[in-house]
């Protein structure tokens, strides 16, 4: 194809994972690197599949950008040899001197350049530019050194330009780009040459190498539901999980299994995690998603009965163990694993998990929340939790419905880690809300209170994600809060850690609220999509009352409607003036403030003297308009800084009153 | 045609090839094929590990930059796997085959796939896979990047590149393959259960499986590992093993003190499969054996 770019990396397997993040960010970078070279080109298009990445650059110009920049050369005035020697090492004559800013400048264009002299280079920055999590290196044996990092050895490098074979050397890795790829590992695996990138991907296709990502997830989506749909069945919707099977196949093949009959009375959740987190497999559902005795299974080779057999053979055995850690777990009481808490650490400085539950006791009112808390943290100790960690909670729950404790003890049980970011789904009960909100509240105290708070992009403990869900759960319909206020729940909080022994800061509930706001900040901006203005503003009227999120939320969305008013612009325009007045004023006391001399600053104060206390926000908003044509009516017609002394400090005592006002009743500043 | 009556060889290798392979035939295989590509063979570690990776011959050999190719079988204790002979496939006694290739060579995957078709295994009849496992093992300080390889989605090797052992970074990373012998056993002679492996290949009366030689030793350990192994001793035991540790690395002893760690963990193991190692101290326990590994790499490194 005319211009057509392609280059292709082939390595070891590719975490299946990290692929659809891989393909993403390969394109984002190349069209940077591209652009760093001044090269021009249509589309960028990346493609992934287990042992390759590959781009496709379409129309990238054979010539890169000719490069116009203006260099600064000596003072205007400077001695003739430095002006001699700027045009000289810039091969410029001088009648193309420019002069401004008392400086010399010089125009200067650098032609472009023959875009296959930058390949290997292109190459080699992508290559130790790409932004992979987690690398390795690897041995050069003909090198005898170590290579760049990549995610796992680099085998070869494909690259053709134009219809052309592009043979450079990329030294990191010590490999000749050729335009030979391979196949799938098993079912091809000759070398095969390509021409371009049509060629190649028609070749790949016959060589079942699925080359596009996300035509392949979709295709194993219909065709997984048009299997299973024959036996009326369906795959119950797992994202990531169809994600993970696309990236363990280079073309995928499927199989049917079923379960035997004798684990069919396993928790439904224990069995789908089971063949999900061991064996990749699809649970299948029927209609009313009830768990349906089979399995789905994609695959990298056709079918055939060893295999089918040995698919069988696994589930089973993986089988076996779940249902032998479930007769262990449900032997012993839940009681049984709280009361061992004491053995599992918190964290080194936090103490154990029992303490922590303690915690949380001392905030639980009912005698639900009371035995659900007890509870809550059991399961961390089964058996069946160490083998599947991502199972915490529900198994909890399904035991503690084993052992005939209410629903409303179980379902906390359950949903006590939801939501478990800002983007999660909220439990379903109030009792659950409330022991997730204790939990996550007892975690924050604990680590702001020993001065354990995330720096930049380092957030060990998720404390942001714990505040994300707190500020979720207090802003949801649930009354996570009850007759008391946040402030309360940390105090609390704050004093049971402190009767522990446990030393944290006795001053810590400021910080904690201080840190709790500026979360709240974020997630009402990115997830109500309120202005952060508005936000901000509707925090400030909260500076000396106590701190009610839902409030917040609700002024703020008002503001956000008044600030589209024109009113909220005479309001602006009043503080901008008053507050350029009062930075530039000298100190004042706040004298007599009844000693003013004209009619305007006399209706400000009259108007200040007379405003309501205890309006709603709409309210104060109309009447601290009204206000501000005042303002700025009394800043047109009076000497604000006047030369007497005690008309000076009237007027700017009243004036400061206005902002505080403003800011106390609105936040706008 | 012509060449298949000529040489009566090939006849005679199709034949044998058909053959069952037993137990044995599959380690003399192993070991033949990584002997051709130049591995030393070597003899386990007569003393108890949990793998391989804990044989001297992985763990210290694996630092430095001289080259080190080495195959051996490891026989495997795992105190806490042990299922008193009852579970078809998990053990608490089990053998690993295994591979140190330093520097790794080019395309060591394929090698690999060579060597288990060398042994009869069909690679054309399974699906196998490369799926991410990036190893660690706490107690060594030694981690990796690599996959576990799944047949028909059961884990039968370990496929490693290290990064670290001992928590000092390899300067030449040497690839790791360990082989589950019995796993992959079972795929080839197609049965479900350990203890039905053929070991000597034999079908007449002097026939031996793997349970004729295994079951007792099994039963027996499972009851010493959970229910008898005396908690007091092995605490004792412990201890002793790590003064005496330090002790010999400050005489530059290095690989009498590195057995004294490796068997200081395996006390660790048998304490944590009776049972007696709470979730807090486990940690430390764990600490303490990877202090000693720390101390024993570095001792090493620092005396080649």
């Amino acid at each position: 194809m005319l211009n057509e770019l392609l280059i292709e990396i082939f390595s070891e397997e590719i975490p299946a994972k990290l692929q659809k993040k891989a393909l993403q960010d390969a394109g984002i970078l190349m069209k940077k690197l591209l652009n760093e070279y001044g090269m021009v080109f249509d589309i960028v298009k990346a493609y992934i599949s287990p042992r390759r990445i590959a781009i496709r650059i379409d129309n990238l110009q054979q010539q890169t950008r000719d490069l116009h920049e203006e260099k600064r050369g000596p003072k205007i005035g400077a001695n003739q040899n430095a002006i001699a020697g700027f045009l000289r090492s810039n091969n410029k004559q001088e009648n193309e001197l420019i002069e401004r800013d008392g400086y010399y400048f010089l125009q200067i264009t650098t032609c472009g350049i023959d875009v296959k002299s930058l390949f290997a280079d292109l190459i080699s920055n992508f290559i130790e530019q790409f932004p992979w999590p987690k690398t390795m290196h690897w041995y050069l044996p003909a090198k005898k050194e170590l290579s760049a990092f990549w995610i796992r050895p680099i085998r070869s490098i494909l690259c053709t330009y134009n219809d052309e074979i592009i043979n450079v050397y990329i030294k990191s890795v010590d490999i000749n780009t050729s335009n030979i790829t391979y196949g799938h590992r098993f079912l091809s695996n000759h070398p095969i040459k390509v021409k371009d990138f049509e060629d190649y991907q028609t070749k790949l296709e016959e060589n079942y190498v699925m080359l596009d990502y996300e035509k392949k997830v979709k295709f194993i989506d219909t065709e997984m539901a048009k299997i299973t749909s024959k036996i009326g069945v369906a795959i119950q919707l797992d994202d990531d999980l169809l994600h993970e099977n696309a990236g363990l196949v280079e073309w995928p093949f499927f199989h049917i299994g079923s379960i035997d009959e004798r684990f069919m009375h396993l928790p439904k959740e224990v069995l789908s995690t089971s063949m999900k987190v061991c064996q990749k497999y699809f649970t299948l559902v029927y209609q009313d998603s009830s768990i349906a005795p089979f399995f789905g299974a994609v695959l990298n080779v056709p079918i055939n009965q060893t295999i089918a057999d040995g698919l069988n053979r696994v589930l089973t055995a993986r089988l076996s163990d779940a249902e032998f850690f479930f007769k262990e777990d449900t032997d012993i009481s839940l009681d049984a694993f709280a009361q061992r808490l004491s053995n599992l650490v918190f964290h080194e400085k936090l103490g154990t998990v029992a303490q922590k539950v303690d915690r949380m006791l001392s905030l639980a009112e009912t005698k639900e929340e009371n035995r659900a808390i007890s509870l809550c943290k059991a399961d961390l100790l089964t058996q069946m939790v160490g083998e599947f960690p991502e199972l915490q909670g529900i198994v909890g729950a399904i035991y503690a419905k084993h052992q005939d404790e209410d629903k409303k003890v179980y379902d906390a049980i359950r949903d006590h880690y939801m939501p478990c970011n800002a983007n999660d789904k909220l439990p379903l009960t109030e009792t659950a809300a409330r022991v997730s909100f204790f939990d996550k509240l007892d975690t924050l105290v604990g680590f702001i209170g020993i001065g354990i708070l995330p720096t930049g992009s380092k957030d060990p403990f998720a404390l942001r994600r714990s505040a994300f869900s707190t500020i979720k759960l207090i802003c949801s319909n649930f009354n996570v809060l009850g007759n008391e206020t946040l402030r309360y729940y940390i105090q609390t909080l704050v004093n049971s850690y402190i009767e522990q022994g446990i030393v944290i800061k006795h001053d810590a509930t400021e910080e904690i609220i201080g840190f709790i706001i500026e979360r709240f900040k974020v997630f009402a901006c990115e997830k109500l999509l309120i202005s952060y203005e508005c936000v901000d503003a509707a925090v400030k009227t909260y500076q000396n009352k106590e701190i009610d999120l839902q409030e917040i939320i609700k002024n703020a969305k008002i503001l956000e409607k008044l600030s589209k008013f024109p009113e909220y612009e005479t309001i602006k325009q009043a503080c901008k003036r008053v507050n350029g007045l009062l930075q530039s004023a000298p100190d004042y006391d706040i004298l007599d403030i009844h000693s003013i001399n004209t009619q305007q600053m006399n209706d400000v104060r009259d108007f200040l003297l007379n405003m309501s206390n205890n309006a709603t926000i709409e309210e104060y908003f109309k009447q601290i308009a009204i206000l501000s044509n005042l303002v700025l009516d009394a800043c047109e017609k009076t000497m604000i800084m006047d030369k007497d002394v005690n008309l000076r400090n009237a007027n700017l005592s009243i004036l400061s009153a206005f902002i505080n006002i403003i800011e106390t009743r609105l936040g706008i500043i | 045609m012509q060449t298949f009556y000529k040489n009566s060889k090939i006849v005679l290798i199709a034949v044998f090839d058909t053959r069952l392979k037993s137990f044995q035939d599959i380690i003399f295989d192993l070991q033949k094929f990584w002997a051709e590509f130049g591995c030393v063979i070597m003899q386990p570690y007569d003393t108890e590990v949990g793998a391989g990776t804990s044989h001297y011959a992985t763990t210290l050999k694996a630092l430095g930059d001289d080259y080190w190719n080495v195959a051996f079988v490891q026989p495997c204790r795992r105190p806490k796997d042990g299922r008193y002979a009852e579970n078809p496939n998990r053990t608490q006694y089990y053998y690993q085959f295994q591979v140190i290739l330093k520097p790794a060579p080019f395309d060591p995957q394929n090698l690999y796939l060579q060597s288990i078709e060398r042994a009869g295994f069909d690679i054309g009849a399974h699906d196998l896979r490369f799926v991410e496992d990036d190893w660690e093992n706490p107690s060594l300080g030694a981690a990796g990047i690599g996959w576990e390889i799944w047949c028909d989605g059961m884990e039968i090797t370990q496929f490693t590149y290290f990064q670290q052992v001992g928590g000092m970074t390899c300067t030449v990373p040497p690839v790791e393959i360990t082989y589950g012998l019995e796993r992959i056993t079972t795929f080839i002679q197609n049965i479900n259960n350990h203890f039905d492996i053929n070991w000597n290949g034999r079908e007449d009366d002097k026939k031996l499986t793997y349970g004729d030689i295994l079951k007792r030793f099994e039963r027996e350990f499972s009851s010493y590992n959970f229910d008898y192994a005396d908690v007091d001793k092995l605490l004792q035991h412990f201890d002793d093993y790590e003064d005496e540790c330090k002790r010999l690395i400050s005489y530059n002893l290095i690989m009498p003190a590195y057995e004294q760690c490796v068997k200081a963990n395996h006390c660790f193991n048998l304490l944590d499969a009776r049972g007696v190692i709470s979730v807090t101290e486990r940690a430390g326990y764990i600490a303490r054996v990877r202090a000693l590994a720390k101390e024993c790499c570095h001792a090493w490194c620092n005396t080649q």
